[in-house]
């Protein structure tokens, strides 16, 4: 131990201040976050030194857990929730990836204004996401908004997307795609420029047809930067909170719910906001991640190893 | 300038088992030699150069410069100039500030490095790309860039890895002689790393050759080729490789099929105060030749005929002890075999074989 | 991999043959398209931004409609809110964040891609895990602990917050990044007389240009546009807000001024875009050797 401090100091020099930071305001404010699942506190309950006032939250046991594992409405119908999660991130995820990868495949070839569509095409990942989210909502307004005169234009109907529907799912699937693409894209642009053209070329020699060519050379060329979006992207659109708060809030729509937002709407609403819970959510949708990511490294490495 | 020395020093990677890269390694280089590490790959060669440069920890024993211990020295406390095989150049960098960057840091002055960067710059023929940035170089020009801030530096030892690795086979050549020249002109110590033979032949004053981190043999290249310690190096040094068959062992000498080598009274009492049957027999295409009329020879059937202008190189099998063994003749170039022929094969001049303890790979005579 | 690689990924090009007519205008056909999607929305604000309020909800649509530079005077005169001094505030945190989860992640990024020391993958890992954290609920926690720091309300904490979300993923592209920076390099340096740190300050970081780019703008695109962690953790006073807070209270208050709330979007956009215009050659490269390397 002793050698391999003297060895790797400055490694642990460099890497020393991070630590101390993820560990300060993430695993300590974790922990904190797990006990407070095992107890009622709210906003009434916890300590405010503003106020000088103490603690007076109890220890619960495992009563949160219960509450909201039984599904239960007014816990936030926890597995109808899960359902809709899991529904929004397959689809927000696929369409992503799915557009992306079109569109990196079309930018990865020489013509013309290239650079320009490139420029055009990363655009919303430049712009904040809340003023994506109020571009979009004024656009999905059932009245004013462009996307129903268009539709009215076009003689088709003219829905109220961001209602108390399914459409509102819809409606906020389209916005997170259209703020994903972006990254998704660049990061396969990234890829496939990474795949030697040799590859291609040896394909061709062989006789592989273009279609040949896409499954034999480019995906299995993307499998590794693939594993990597593709897991990212499941994450971070998990636990995408602001797109669908912004869109379709701040007044809860059920339609739209999904685990993150309606922890935060436990925590931030309600006559007295109920931090347990809402910590208990926290802890399950890390659960359900942790779990998931787990499965999903173990089954990539070994469609690594039988590739 | 300064001498290096090794003192049994061993580099041992971790692992199950732990492997041990450079195992026990003693030598000694004397100050202004121009020494060759040689080896196939996994050999340990390049790690004990980058030991030497500071760059991989010494696990066991240590290592000198100039008689200064420096074991546990920082690659900048060692004064030493290394040449990367892929020339390591910094890209952000201009030619000029490439070679001059260590003086830099060394604080030396401003005309002062500018002097001594175009002295070196001359010296190699790069004048006229100070102001270019490594991408705009040829392969060539790179790797004189490479030795150029090496020159700089004026070290006491010059450390080169494989720096020829990556230029095509004419300029590899042209370069050798270059580098050789430019050595002894400034007469620094230099270590050098190669896995290449010829190189390691044409330009080292001593090769010391490595295989599985432990050294076989440091010796000038003369001695290598004409008595190598063991099968190994027998094998390593000398292109088309000598010819080595395990054989069995007679009262006259060694049989091969048809023919019987004469050996010295020598070799025959070690071979069997060691109490062998068999012996590892080694001969160089060069030490074979054709047969002529009803002179005792090997039967070859020639599979392959190599020919190379003033020589030819003859592929062949010859049976021994019923097995087809693969044995390979240098024969003038005016007048080879063909291909299918069957031809008489003697051995030129008996003192010139090799004889190897057929498990241990030792050489035999003394 | 030799040096020059590092200076920009070749295309490489699959298809060699000219590509047919209709085929040529198929693949801009589609591109345009695409380009339009990703940037209508944005231009709809800013056509929006121009038009009086009413008639931003005008139930039929024009490009202009009364349109002027009205709104754009009203937001910045601090009609709605201490536009200015939201702006102050918004550039001083995305700017400081930006500088220390570039400098954070680029030191460990570094640490992680060379030396491989106890601990390393543990480290990688649990940053990958880091991401997975629903931030919303650790507010309470957080602020638990700003407030024992003594950081509560002011905008290092929120930086340091900031700092949390984006240097792990910023950590796992910059390492993808230094690893393809040949380790030959660091090694020549070394001989040449730097230090470790030497060799990161001195090599590394120049040569490793188009990480740092990404990075620093995903960690201040990151601290630009958020509104939970602003809103939570700095005091409520007008004028100690970011901007995206104060446009958020103010799309709160004001549901019917859309041309302001337009004019305000645009000119909250305008730094990020800017940003991202700087940066965006670098992106590919940048990105790619994170993801590729992943």
């Amino acid at each position: 131990m002793r050698r391999s401090l003297q060895r790797h100091w400055y490694a642990y020099a460099m890497v020393a201040p991070v630590v101390v930071v993820l560990a300060v305001l993430v695993l300590y404010p974790l922990a904190q976050g797990i006990w407070f699942t095992l107890t009622d506190i709210n906003e009434s309950s916890i300590a405010n030194p503003v106020l000088d006032r103490p603690a007076s939250y109890s220890f619960v046991g495992l009563r949160n857990y219960l509450n909201v594992l039984s599904g239960d409405g007014s816990y936030g119908a926890f597995w109808g929730t899960l359902v809709r999660t899991v529904i929004w991130t397959a689809s927000c995820v696929v369409l992503t990836y799915g557009v992306g990868l079109g569109l990196a495949l079309l930018l990865n070839r020489p013509m013309r204004l290239r650079s320009l569509y490139r420029v055009l095409l990363i655009l919303p990942w430049a712009v904040p996401v809340f003023i994506s989210a109020f571009a979009w909502k004024f656009m999905f307004n059932s009245q004013f908004g462009v996307i129903n005169q268009l539709l009215g234009a076009l003689g088709l109907g003219q829905p109220v997307w961001l209602g108390q529907t399914d459409l509102a799912l819809v409606a906020v699937v389209i916005v997170n795609v259209w703020v994903g693409v972006p990254f998704m894209m660049l990061a396969l642009l990234g890829g496939l420029q990474s795949i030697p053209a040799d590859l291609y070329e040896a394909a061709e020699v062989d006789g592989a047809t273009p279609w040949q060519r896409f499954r034999d050379v480019t995906l299995p060329g993307l499998r590794s930067v693939s594993g990597t979006v593709v897991l990212l992207g499941i994450i971070w659109t998990f636990n995408m909170f602001p797109v669908i708060y912004l869109v379709t809030g701040p007044a809860a729509n059920p339609n739209t719910r999904i685990l993150v937002t309606y922890a935060f709407e436990r925590f931030f609403s309600g006559a007295s906001r109920d931090y347990a819970v809402a910590s208990t959510y926290g802890v399950l949708i890390l659960s359900v991640l942790l779990v998931f990511a787990t499965f999903y490294r173990r089954a990539l490495r070994r469609q690594e190893a039988f590739a | 300038m300064a001498e290096v020395a090794y003192v049994s020093a061993s580099r041992v990677f971790a692992g199950n088992p732990p492997v041990r890269a450079v195992d026990q390694l003693e030598l000694d280089v004397a100050d202004g030699e121009f020494l060759v590490l040689v080896g196939p790959s996994g050999s340990g060669k390049s790690t004990a150069l980058r030991m030497l440069a500071g760059l991989e920890d010494v696990d066991e024993g240590a290592i000198k410069i100039g008689g200064k211990d420096v074991t546990n020295v920082p690659p900048k406390g060692r004064d030493i100039a290394m040449v990367f095989q892929s020339y390591a150049l910094y890209p952000h960098m201009t030619v000029a500030e490439n070679m001059g960057f260590a003086l830099k840091l060394r604080g030396t002055p401003k005309q002062e490095i500018k002097d001594k960067v175009a002295e070196a710059a001359k010296m190699l023929d790069l004048t006229k790309y100070l102001d270019r940035k490594p991408k705009a170089l040829s392969g060539g020009q790179r790797q004189r860039v490479a030795m150029g801030r090496a020159i700089v530096r004026e070290p006491s030892v010059f450390l080169m890895d494989e720096p020829l690795s990556n230029l095509d086979a004419k300029l590899r050549v042209e370069t050798r002689a270059n580098i050789a020249a430019l050595q002894q002109r400034l007469g620094t110590t230099t270590i050098y790393v190669t896995h290449d033979q010829v190189e390691a032949m044409t330009m080292g004053d001593r090769v010391a050759v490595l295989k599985d981190g432990l050294l076989q043999q440091c010796a000038s290249p003369r001695e290598l080729y004409d008595r190598p310690a063991n099968a190994f190096v027998a094998g390593f040094i000398g292109s088309p490789a000598m010819n080595l068959k395990t054989v069995p062992l007679s009262a006259e000498g060694a049989q091969l099929d048809g023919l019987t080598v004469p050996l010295t009274r020598a070799a025959l009492d070690k071979a069997s105060s060691e109490g062998l049957k068999e012996v590892t027999f080694g001969v160089r295409p060069e030490t074979l030749r054709l047969a002529s009329g009803d002179e005792p020879g090997m039967e070859l059937t020639v599979e392959l005929v190599e020919e190379l202008g003033a020589d030819a190189y003859v592929y062949g099998s010859v049976r021994i002890g019923g097995q087809p063994e693969r044995f390979i003749v240098r024969v003038d170039g005016r007048t080879p075999p063909a291909f299918g022929q069957n031809v008489k094969v003697a051995v030129r001049d008996t003192s010139e074989v090799h004889l190897f303890h057929p498990e241990s790979g030792a050489r035999l005579e003394v | 991999m030799s040096i020059e690689t590092l200076q920009a990924p070749v295309v490489n090009i699959p298809v060699r043959h000219k590509r047919s007519r209709a085929r040529s205008v198929g693949l801009h056909a589609a591109l345009v398209l695409a380009s339009l999607i990703a940037v209508f929305p944005v231009f709809w604000v800013l056509v929006t931004s121009f038009k009086p309020d009413g008639r931003a909800v005008a139930p039929t649509i024009r490009l202009f409609d009364e349109s002027s530079l009205a709104n754009y005077g009203d937001v910045l005169s601090g009609q709605q809110g201490d536009f200015l001094a939201w702006v102050a505030n918004s550039v001083e945190i995305a700017l400081l964040t930006t500088v220390i989860a570039v400098f954070l992640s680029a030191t460990t990024g570094y640490a992680v891609s060379r030396f491989r020391f106890p601990g390393s993958r543990k480290l990688l890992l649990s940053f990958l895990v880091v991401q997975m954290f629903p931030f919303a609920v650790l507010i309470v926690p957080l602020f638990n602990v700003l407030l024992t720091l003594g950081l509560q309300g002011t905008s290092i904490g929120l930086v340091l917050v900031y700092c949390t979300t984006s240097v792990p993923f910023c950590t796992y592209m910059l390492k993808g990044y230094f690893d393809t920076i040949p380790a030959d390099i660091d090694e020549s340096g070394r001989v040449d007389g730097l230090s470790p740190f030497g060799v990161f300050w001195r090599l590394v970081l120049p040569l490793a240009r188009p990480g740092l780019a990404v990075t620093a703008f995903y960690a201040f695109l990151t601290a630009w546009g958020e509104v939970a962690f602003a809103s939570a953790f700095l005091s409520a006073s007008d004028e100690s807000k970011t901007l995206a807070v104060g446009l958020q209270v103010f799309v709160q208050q004001n549901r019917v001024e859309w041309g302001h709330l337009a004019a305000a979007s645009i000119l909250v956009a305008i730094p990020a875009v800017a940003v991202f215009y700087l940066v965006q050659r670098f992106l590919v490269a940048g990105l790619a050797a994170g993801a590729v390397k992943g």
